[in-house]
């Protein structure tokens, strides 16, 4: 049975490359084909019950809790890497500025807040991916495609620490470290390899006071703090843009900032 | 051959149980283990030139053999039943911590220990 | 995600698993076992013509009972997790009115389906589980056509309880009174008929029929419960 054998070597094949997925949701899709490909296999296999049980429930009932837990309907979606006082994680809740803003804007529109923590190169594309909505987290706008900033809420400067000395990268400098910001070891950051540029809440997180000299770089030039939206949500991007300026008329900005960056 | 796919695929989720690191893909891994398992039980009971267990009268012919797809019906719902509460307990996870990797929960995890002083 | 050694170390204990279990399986002969005890037999013994609904349903009955008790288990488990974060309003699931319209389109012919696999389970492919589980669905497919608002007003969730726990019971009583009198189980409730014909095999169809409502309002519960939850995964 030629069909029967081509069926079941497209199984792995099939597996593989849904498991391989770095969306989420393109890979429930694909576990979902996998079931369907292997019910037809129980058919080819003459166990017709055991096919139409795999149909209904690994085809209908599983793919459809798991795209049921990770819909995306009524939430905004936020990620962010821990910033010290503007995204900080405590036991069970989240606080900092930019939480606060964030979840003020999501009860104004009447959505549910969903933040995720991820690391701070992934933010920009996932964001542009589509696999959130905001961004968030320190985040420094610098001169990526695809993706819109909106008007910085506060104001920052970058420092460039470790690497060779006056290696600062080249072009716009921007906030650039590996992994977790909570990963980060203050100890061996200063004689690290690689540079490593930090916005300033973190920076003066990780800041100590015996350096070696010149390990620090201090870029000129004037930055801000801002959020990250899809270059396709104008709709979003203004309706943030519009609420942080509320806040800024209103004086709630600034009681916000003292409260979180005191 | 289904048997060796099978096995296949079995060996194929439990890597990517071990491998991936966001929690929903080790969960449809999961899934993926079980079905390897279960196409393996469906494969042992057929035989070459066998026909579907399902006759009034039976000729004598081949049949496929119906013991192992009744116990393999069980072991559908099951599975079911596991993904279902593993994915709820991945939400609370989440909601708890606030991500789907798997490292970075350990190490907050670690983090939330060192603070309080112990378990 | 770097390659890590303990990917590596992964990768090879999976491969030797799996080759050690390919050699043992080609390594023994493929007897063809009797099997004439399941396929020959049941015709007389039990009357149902679906040789696979006599052995889940007559000879290895237990094994049923407990799948529908772990299947219970999880219903109980995600409502009493998801339970606590309902959200009471819920936006649609579906923002297109052509998926409304046919998913409300496609209800009616879920439950048929699912009434027509739990009646004719002895008698072709099919059975209890598979019916409850596509009428599910269907419930499903209306939540997404009208809203799970709408849904949760018509089909009260004390009904759907009710349904469940009397299945259950009424399963559990079916399978468990036997026991203590001495007799096996009850498989000459109703009478075994004609092979093929839609009344016949004895209990059968009354236990695809049981096991079918309890799954239906089972699995409902838990769709529910994901719909409803307002996490944040």
């Amino acid at each position: 049975m030629i069909a029967r054998t081509a069926l079941l070597a497209l199984l792995p094949i099939v597996a593989v490359i849904a498991l391989t997925q770095r969306r989420r949701l393109t890979a429930i899709i694909g576990m979902g084909l996998f079931s369907f490909l292997l019910a037809v296999s129980y058919l080819l296999l003459h166990a017709p019950d055991v096919a139409l049980t795999e149909a209904t429930i690994g085809l209908g009932l599983i793919t459809a809790i798991y795209v049921l837990a990770i819909r995306r309907t009524g939430r905004l979606t936020i990620v962010a890497d821990e910033a010290p006082g503007l995204f900080v994680r405590e036991g069970d809740r989240i606080v900092g500025l930019e939480h606060e803003i964030l979840a003020r804007f999501a009860r104004h529109l009447g959505l549910d807040l969903s933040v995720q923590f991820v690391p701070h190169r992934d933010v920009a594309d996932l964001v542009r991916s589509g696999e959130a909505d905001v961004g968030a987290g320190g985040w420094v706008p610098g001169e990526e495609a695809g993706v819109f900033a909106t008007r910085p809420h506060l104001d920052t400067a970058l420092f460039t620490v470790g690497g060779a000395e006056g290696e600062a990268g080249e072009g716009v400098p921007r906030v650039r470290y590996e992994g977790y910001f909570a990963d980060l070891d203050p100890k061996s950051l200063y004689t690290a390899e690689t540079p490593v540029t930090l916005d300033l809440a973190r920076f003066l997180a990780v800041r100590r006071s015996d350096v070696p000299d010149g390990s620090v770089t201090r870029h000129p030039q004037p930055r801000g703090y801002a959020f990250v939206v899809n270059e396709r949500r104008r709709d979003l991007h203004s309706a943030l843009d519009a609420y942080i300026e509320r806040l800024r008329e209103d004086g709630e900005l600034d009681r916000l900032t003292r409260r979180f960056l005191a | 051959m289904a048997f060796s796919v099978g096995v296949v695929l079995f060996g194929i989720g439990l890597v990517a149980i071990a491998i991936r690191r966001d929690l929903v893909i080790k969960l449809l891994a999961l899934g993926l283990t079980n079905a390897g398992s279960i196409l393996c039980l469906v494969a042992v009971g057929d035989r070459p030139d066998a026909r579907v267990p399902i006759c009034a009268v039976c000729r004598d012919a081949i049949y496929a053999d119906p013991l192992p797809q009744a116990l393999v019906l069980s072991a559908i719902v099951i599975n079911f039943a596991i993904l279902a509460l593993a994915l709820v307990f991945v939400m609370r996870l989440v909601e708890q911590y606030h991500s789907t990797d798997s490292r970075h929960i350990e190490d907050l995890v670690q983090r939330d220990l060192d603070a309080r002083g112990g378990p | 995600m770097r390659p890590r050694p303990f990917h590596l170390l992964a990768i090879v204990c999976t491969v030797c698993v799996v080759l050690v279990v390919l050699l043992a399986f080609h390594s023994v002969d493929p007897e063809t076992a009797p099997h004439a005890t399941y396929v020959e037999r049941p015709v007389a013994e039990t009357g149902a013509t679906n040789r696979v609904a006599s052995v889940y349903l007559n000879y290895r009955l237990y094994d049923s009972l407990l799948e529908i008790l772990v299947f219970f288990v999880a219903v109980l488990g995600v409502r009493f997790y998801l339970g606590a974060r309902e959200r009471p309003d819920v936006p649609p699931l579906a923002e297109s009115e052509v998926v409304r319209t046919s998913a409300a389109l496609l209800f009616p012919l879920a439950v048929l389906l699912g009434v027509y696999l739990a009646a004719l389970g002895q008698i072709s492919p099919g059975g209890g589980f598979g019916a409850g589980v596509i009428a599910a669905s269907g419930l499903l497919l209306t939540s997404i056509a009208l809203g799970i608002d709408a849904i949760d007003r018509r089909i009260r969730r004390n009904a759907i309880e009710r349904i469940e726990r009397g299945a259950l019971l009424v399963l559990l009583l079916l399978m468990l009174l036997p026991l203590p009198l001495g007799h096996p189980a009850f498989t000459d409730l109703l009478p075994k008929g004609a092979p093929g014909a839609v009344l016949s095999s004895g209990a059968i169809p009354l236990y695809n029929v049981l096991i079918a409502l309890k799954v239906v309002a089972g699995a409902w519960l838990i769709l529910r419960s994901f719909v409803r939850h307002r996490g944040e995964i």
